[in-house]
């Protein structure tokens, strides 16, 4: 039964990359604000989950509480992030911003494994029943909640772009940055919230990730930190609708690959698409046009 | 209303501006000419509080505004059209003009603002929903000075307004130059185009090197030197004759 195969695992790859999706939006506004890449952003996720779950082991916090930890905490480690990684360089030291996060990577992996020395952490459960059954196809009940935040969250972000004062800042500095600058906007203060606002939503992908597995490892933060980018980079760089569409295209193919070719395909393919990508598609696959256009508006003037 | 005092500011070790003073006075059209690389747009953007001069005071209507942020300095009145219009490319016509209006609180003022805009240009009343990065050259530029003017400024400075655009539509930017300045506006204009320059303004300063080298009304200096100096600079005729005085024989 190929065809309830295909069906099955898209469904299972739509739900894994509605994770994804969450992941590469907050990637995708810090890279169009800042035009340069943050390697601890995953690492960062990863601090708001083991704070969670460390309330969680010895304090038995409930989920809710454990969600707004990991909220609170992804942010907090994002501001910590952007004024020690983003802040102190202009964007003439992109290399500089780009290496300071990868220090940051390590010594937030650092400080998590003396908070939970631990290979393996339990974390709370989102729902406990069981799966749902949709005719012959098979549903998790904590990957609807999954794609229900999700859509959630895209859909609130989208408003707040399209219809908030700080949502046109935000366009306006990852646009034109001087010109925000000129017209009076605070682009150091749209920078730094956008940048705690990106961690937030990274911190709510990680808490959904974590309480699907019940259980939590520092690899959290490297994997995703790759997923995110890959993610993103499908998607084209700098849009929330690309994020959502690269998110979810990665989660199905992983799970394709997960079934056709066995798991250990499963992380290959994303690599081998990064791969394919920047050879071929630079722009990412729903990117590309609107790199055209910017660059055609960099011609005319 | 906009004083400037002995600025220095550099990149790096290289001194752009050396020493540089000049005023704008209230209701006037105020022409600074010169020839590239003079630092005319260093100028422009360590007013704007874009960059931080070395030394110096810049005072606007009395208020030190030296090294302040380009938002304290918009707040304080001052509005910059720059150089290359800098429209944001990826927003709507209407989006640049409410961008423009950032700091502003009176939505409902914003609004009929924008309509004034619209009725001023009716070329961006019709592309209001298009993207600016699809305007031509001159519906940028003239969305570029329709954005600065959002923010209701009592100041406009306007780097090269003119540049790369076909005749007629410069002769359409200096009507409307003319036209804001009636309305009461101050306006400070960096200018390639001296004929069209000197038509409008009520004093102009020459620069070149980073340093004032001429300040006075139009009619003051005969039009084919001030071309001469703003196009070419009074270095490079030096430095001709240096040449020619090489030459053997």
């Amino acid at each position: 039964m190929v065809a309830l195969d295909l069906a099955q695992n898209t469904l299972d790859g739509l739900m894994v990359g509605s994770s994804y999706a969450l992941l590469a939006i907050g990637f995708t506004l810090i890279f169009g604000v800042m035009r340069r890449l943050n390697l601890a952003y995953g690492p960062t996720i990863m601090a708001g989950v083991y704070l969670g779950t460390a309330a969680f082991i010895s304090l038995g916090a409930p989920i809710l509480v454990v969600l707004a930890i990991v909220i609170l905490g992804a942010s907090l480690v994002g501001l910590y992030v952007e004024r020690l990684c983003f802040r102190p360089f202009g964007e003439g030291a992109r290399t500089a911003s780009m290496v300071a996060s990868f220090a940051l990577w390590m010594q937030i992996e650092e400080a998590a494994m003396h908070l939970l020395p631990r290979h393996m952490n339990p974390f709370p459960a989102l729902v406990a029943s069981a799966p749902l059954e949709i005719g012959p196809l098979m549903l998790r009940a904590d990957h609807l909640v999954m794609l229900a935040a999700t859509l959630l969250i895209a859909g609130a972000a989208t408003y707040l772009l399209a219809r908030t004062k700080l949502g046109l800042a935000i366009r306006a500095v990852i646009d034109q940055p001087r010109a925000a600058a000129i017209v009076g906007i605070d682009v150091e203060r749209v920078m730094m919230l956008t940048f705690v606002l990106a961690s937030a939503i990274g911190g709510i992908a990680g808490f959904l990730i974590a309480a699907t597995d019940a259980q939590v490892t520092a690899m959290i933060g490297m994997w995703a930190t790759t997923k995110g980018l890959v993610a993103m980079m499908l998607g084209g760089l700098g849009s929330v609708k690309g994020a959502i569409a690269g998110g979810l295209l990665l989660g199905v193919l992983e799970a394709h690959a997960q079934w056709f070719l066995g798991p250990q395909v499963r992380d290959m393919v994303a690599w081998g698409l990064l791969f394919v990508l920047l050879a071929f598609w630079p722009g990412g696959l729903m990117g590309a046009k609107a790199l055209d256009r910017t660059m055609a508006v960099g011609r005319r003037v | 209303m906009l004083d400037v005092q002995d600025i220095v500011t550099a990149y790096g070790k290289i001194e752009a501006l050396k020493g540089v003073s000049l005023a704008v006075a209230e209701g006037r059209i105020t022409c600074l000419l010169g020839p590239n690389g003079a630092g005319k747009t260093t100028l422009m953007y360590s007013i704007a509080g874009v960059l931080k001069p070395r030394r110096g005071t810049i005072r606007l209507g009395g208020v030190d505004i030296t090294g302040q942020s380009p938002s304290a300095v918009v707040a304080r009145g001052l509005a910059l059209v720059p150089e290359n219009r800098l429209v944001f490319p990826q927003m709507s016509v209407a989006e640049n003009l409410e961008a423009g209006a950032y700091q502003r609180r009176d939505a409902a003022e914003v609004a009929t603002d924008i309509e004034r805009m619209y009725a001023r240009f009716p070329r961006l009343k019709e592309r209001h929903a298009q993207l600016a990065g699809t305007l031509s050259g001159g519906e940028q530029q003239m969305l570029a000075v329709a954005r600065a003017l959002m923010s209701r400024p009592r100041i406009l400075l306007m780097d090269e307004p003119s540049l790369g655009l076909a005749p007629l539509i410069v002769e359409e930017i200096f009507r409307i130059v003319a036209e804001l300045n009636k309305d009461g506006v101050t306006i400070f204009l960096v200018e390639q185009n001296v004929h069209m320059a000197l038509k409008v303004a009520h004093h102009f300063y020459l620069m070149e090197q980073g340093r004032v080298t001429f300040s006075g009304e139009p009619g003051k200096l005969a039009e084919d030197e001030v071309i001469q100096r703003a196009y070419l600079g009074t270095s490079r005729q030096t430095s001709g004759d240096t040449t020619s005085s090489h030459k053997p024989g």
